[in-house]
């Protein structure tokens, strides 16, 4: 009872002290939101905590709308958004560090040129089953799709409007890379990667793939980059208010040169890219 | 004729007994399966990343590299918390419920009732009543403190249920007895009841903290998310559930490393089993003599 007793006064006088350590408000910022930003973000944020030792950056997952209303609210500094904000949501201040788009690739030796939505549908619907069907060879389609909860296939079937239960896939991957292997090894594949992931590995490892353009929109960083590719999304940073110093510095900071790389190993593409990728190759090869 | 309707339904019984033992053998062996599978492939998959770099190392890259440690150090920090807080709590209901009031009294059905109810409610839900009360109002914020006083609230009504059966298990004969030796009711408990319940309490305690390690959709809204070595309890740490979560989930190509985070969760439950039921062993021996 006593041992019990002492190390109840311990793990208080734990809590006192550490609680009395916590004073230096002005070099810590607290930043919440989507899951899709948070891993690269908590990277970005130990970058910046590298080169400026003093400071504090805290980084929190739990979706979009808990980073909006957490900045309004005002319990965090920066919230996390995955997509373009609502006319509604203008009370807040945006800025976009990153893009994530999808390409439908399909194998390199496929013939097929481009391709269109409701193509995209009846393929993902199991109405088309025969690349013939659409004017190629005559070989069966394999359709790749992604494992449940993988945000990639929410943005597929809302852009869609396919309800994921309703796709017929013969392959069910987990996350970019393995699903470019799969189109890469099979000629009768059609799969749907993030944008940023399949210029990587095509670039890198030489994947034989290949990106369709989708109802006439090449699925490349430019477009993307200048809105004219429909599948996207936007990944922003927003606070409320003006930002302060900190704030200020950090958002520059996200939007350097210096973070492209982590950016790149998230299968993003970053905001403010200097647009031609092969000057960012020599970057990313050097982490 | 009364011989042969005998013979008749012995065969009869038979071929039900027969019947009954093979669905019984299947089933069991279906289970079996369904345990074996995920930890066989918890086991292939993860093998490779399992070393003692993986273990000592930080995370690096999202936790696609490196290793694991301020993971291992901010989860053993919550699940301590959380069972230093909730033992207690636990055992002094499950004695007042056994030792003190009546069994069918109406203080004893409101404390079960309660109980019985905090047990269903989705641990979602603490998660979100831990943010609001330790997180906001007591302004904990995300951290170590929060997620484990938030943890130790979801294991209260199942830890002190589970004690109260174990406490059950030792009949009245022990109490009566004591008494007869004009024991107190607290030295009966000290000396007899509790040591003799002290491994199905050690059970308790590790279903407990088996399902506080496991956590995941909790310990995201109080502890939080942040991978760095905690300094202290009220940093924000990742906890090992949410790290196999995140990395299995949104981080590309973190599959291996999930997997093998998840077979260090795995190995390390065992380890704690081990433990416990060393230490009870002689805890219980100790308790007796003294």
């Amino acid at each position: 009872m006593k041992r019990l007793l002492s190390s109840f006064t311990l793990l208080s006088a734990l809590v006192l002290t550490s609680c009395n350590s916590q004073t230096d408000q002005e070099n810590e910022l607290m930043i919440t939101g989507s899951s899709t930003i948070a891993p690269v973000l908590s990277e970005i944020a130990k970058a910046y905590e590298r080169q400026y030792p003093n400071s504090r950056i805290e980084v929190q997952s739990g979706g979009s709308s808990k980073g909006l209303n957490d900045v309004r609210q005002g319990t965090s500094n920066i919230g996390m958004v995955s997509r373009r904000l609502k006319p509604s949501e203008s009370d807040v201040q945006s800025y976009r560090i990153a893009l994530d788009g999808l390409a439908i690739i399909v194998n390199q030796s496929n013939p097929i040129e481009e391709i269109n939505s409701l193509q995209v549908i009846d393929i993902y619907l199991g109405k088309i089953t025969n690349w013939k069907q659409l004017g190629g060879m005559d070989k069966e389609i394999t359709v790749v799709s992604k494992a449940e909860g993988r945000s990639t296939l929410e943005v597929f079937s809302k852009y869609f409007g396919i309800s994921y239960r309703d796709i017929q896939a013969h392959v069910i991957i987990g996350d970019n890379q393995q699903g470019i292997q799969t189109v890469n090894g099979n000629t009768g594949a059609i799969g749907y990667v993030s944008i940023g992931a399949a210029e990587y590995e095509e670039t890198h490892n030489n994947a034989a793939i290949k990106r369709l353009p989708l109802d006439g929109t090449a699925a490349t960083t430019e477009n993307l980059i200048n809105q004219s590719y429909p599948i996207a999304r936007d990944l922003n940073l927003v606070l409320k208010g003006k930002p302060s110093n900190l704030e200020q510095q950090f958002i520059d900071f996200s939007k350097s040169t210096d973070v492209i790389k982590y950016y790149h190993s998230h299968s993003l593409i970053p905001a403010t890219l200097p647009t031609k990728i092969s000057s960012n190759t020599e970057q990313s090869t050097v982490h | 004729m009364s011989t042969t309707t005998f013979a008749h339904n012995t065969k009869k019984h038979n071929a039900n007994d027969w019947l009954a033992t093979t669905v019984i053998y299947i089933f069991s062996a279906l289970v079996l399966i369904a345990l074996a599978l995920p930890i066989g492939e918890i086991i292939i998959n993860g093998y490779d990343k399992l070393s003692f770099d993986f273990i000592t190392q930080l995370p690096e890259d999202s936790g696609r590299s490196g290793g694991i440690s301020s993971i291992l150090a901010s989860t053993a920090l919550i699940v301590l918390i959380a069972m230093i807080t909730a033992t207690p709590l636990a055992l002094c209901t499950a004695i007042m419920l056994t030792e003190y009031l009546p069994e069918h009294s109406l203080r004893s059905s409101i404390i079960r009732g309660s109980l019985d109810v905090l047990a269903g409610v989705p641990s979602v839900v603490f998660g979100l009543f831990g943010l609001a009360f330790f997180c906001q109002t007591l302004e904990l914020g995300y951290s170590i403190l929060a997620g484990g006083l938030t943890l130790s609230c979801m294991i209260l009504p199942t830890l002190s249920r589970s004690i109260t059966s174990a406490l059950h298990t030792v009949g009245d004969e022990y109490r009566i007895s004591g008494a007869a030796l004009c024991l107190s009711r607290l030295s009966t408990l000290w000396h007899v009841t509790l040591p003799v319940v002290l491994p199905g309490i050690a059970v308790s305690v590790l279903l407990g903290l088996t399902r506080a390690i496991a956590e995941t959709a909790l310990l995201l809204f109080t502890s939080g998310y942040s991978d760095k070595m905690p300094s202290s309890i009220t940093d924000s740490g990742r906890s090992i559930s949410v790290h196999i979560y995140e990395l299995a989930t949104n981080v590309p190509g973190g599959q291996q490393s999930a997997y093998g985070s998840a077979l260090v969760l795995l190995l390390s439950l065992l380890l704690l089993s081990v433990l416990l039921h060393l230490t009870t062993h002689k805890l219980q021996r100790r308790m007796i003599r003294g």
